[in-house]
């Protein structure tokens, strides 16, 4: 018997267990009501949009918007509460007496966990736009992709550290809690570090802001929604990539070192 | 072959679950953002903007319903043509000049041109971009044309028909999919309590 046989055994079994019937329903319905409801074309109306790429940026933003939530309780109900459970539950001990490295087996629980929500996500948001904006989604796929990777980047670095808090802990209630907390402070932080940066004519605080949440850089990029701190830092194209590679090398950094915790670390 | 099943049916209840997002998305009312409603004589040779809404998006519908009596050409103009005061009277500054000149070198600004001759034509245009959107009529023909006409600028969430038809579409496929998924759930639970 090949690798392959029990690696898919594993994920379609943490697909089941991730995805009991009827949530993955319950999130499509959601992921597309919520697009149409929330997609908001006038906001590039109204707002000092010029270029096609700022219409598309600024559309995207306001498709993700409410959507981004839900994504977001479904990966940490698949991370904290599936991958916990299966800890406490011992679950995950089975799986280790199949013909499998350990890290294969984290990977079939992320693909389950993150990629497929990530797959429903994107799949279902993209074709909703399509249907509203055809011309706009095929002349700027780039952007719209690229506002997408700046908006989930901040959402996977959390996903990390409850997956490293999930791991170390052997369950995934305070993982969870704290990726609560991680999310709305980061709203906060945000808010205070737009504030800052207005009274002390420094964009220090947003640049710090955006090595973790990108999304702000390519705001100020776009100038859409900023209205007068836009004179404040205006980060080029080649910046704000910067920003969000630098990003997704934070969530590098913490799903390697889950990986390594539970490849080498693990002791159930 | 039970696992193909599972995947298959779990397929296609998600999208029967899209599908009925769609439909809700698609009776959501639209509602009225400007409109132009009367009647007026068209001379031979004359050009008239008739509805202006400026820019439209794609949550947004021109809805054009006019009768003729006479032959007039109906066009959607891809402009945004500026009401303003000229000569004392209230009127646009697009003219016959700048029409014949879009039809010349700028033909892919015109999405939609009809003529309609001693009959009523109905339009409903939604763009799939951000664009300007102009209706204009100009009476080509020797003789005058009376126009009677009922344009308006609908909000809405989706374009209605278009959001339909794809449910109508993907729901039979999702019920399809999910049937020999549902059945052999069934015969299981059935099988249990025998």
């Amino acid at each position: 018997m090949g690798k392959g046989k029990p690696f898919l055994e594993v994920l379609a079994s943490a697909i089941h267990e991730d995805f009991r019937f009827p949530f993955l329903e319950l999130f499509a319905f959601l992921y597309m009501l919520g697009a149409f409801a929330l997609a908001n074309f006038s906001v590039s109306l109204y707002s000092q949009v010029s270029t096609n790429e700022a219409v598309a940026y600024v559309v995207t933003t306001s498709l993700i918007g409410f959507s981004l939530l839900f994504f977001l309780i479904l990966v940490f109900k698949n991370i904290a509460y599936g991958l916990g459970s299966e800890l406490e539950k011992g679950i995950i001990q089975t799986y280790f007496s199949y013909p499998l490295k350990r890290w294969a087996i984290l990977t079939a629980k992320l693909l389950s966990g993150i990629g497929v929500s990530l797959l429903l996500f994107l799949g279902i948001q993209i074709s909703a736009f399509y249907i509203l904006a055809p011309d706009i989604v095929s002349t700027q796929l780039s952007t719209i992709m690229l506002t997408y990777a700046a908006n989930l980047s901040f959402p996977l670095i959390i996903s990390g550290i409850i997956l490293l808090l999930t791991l170390q802990l052997g369950r995934g209630g305070i993982g969870l809690v704290v990726g609560i907390m991680l999310y709305l402070g980061m709203s906060i932080a945000s808010q205070i570090a737009l504030l800052v940066a207005q009274a002390t004519e420094s964009a220090l605080g947003v640049q710090i802001i955006s090595m973790f949440s990108p999304n702000y850089a390519l705001q100020y990029h776009y100038r859409a929604l900023v209205g007068a701190s836009s004179s404040l830092w205006n980060p080029t194209l080649s910046e704000t990539m910067l920003y969000i590679g630098g990003s997704y090398a934070i969530v590098a950094a913490l799903f390697i070192l889950g990986y390594i915790y539970f490849s080498r670390r693990l002791n159930l | 072959m039970k696992r193909w099943t599972t995947i298959l049916g779990r397929g296609g209840t998600t999208l029967i679950a899209i599908s009925l997002a769609l439909l809700i998305v698609s009776f959501i009312p639209q509602t009225q953002s400007s409109s132009s409603k009367g009647s007026m004589p068209i001379r031979a040779g004359q050009f008239s903007v008739m509805f202006s809404p400026g820019t439209i998006t794609p949550q947004q519908e021109v809805q054009v319903n006019i009768t003729v009596k006479g032959t007039l050409t109906i066009y959607l103009l891809e402009i945004n043509a500026r009401a303003q005061f000229m000569n004392g009277t209230f009127g646009y500054e697009f003219n016959l000049t700048d029409l014949q000149e879009l039809l010349k070198e700028h033909p892919e600004q015109i999405p939609l041109e009809h003529e309609v001759e001693n009959s009523g034509y109905k339009l409903n245009y939604t763009p799939s971009k951000i664009m300007n959107a102009t209706v204009a009529v100009y009476n080509n023909a020797s003789e005058t044309a009376t126009l009677e006409f009922d344009m308006a600028l609908k909000s809405s969430l989706a374009p209605g028909d278009k959001v339909r038809t794809i449910a109508y579409f993907a729901a039979p496929i999702g019920v399809i999919m999910a049937v020999p998924w549902l059945l052999s759930g069934w015969k299981q639970r059935k099988n249990k309590l025998a």
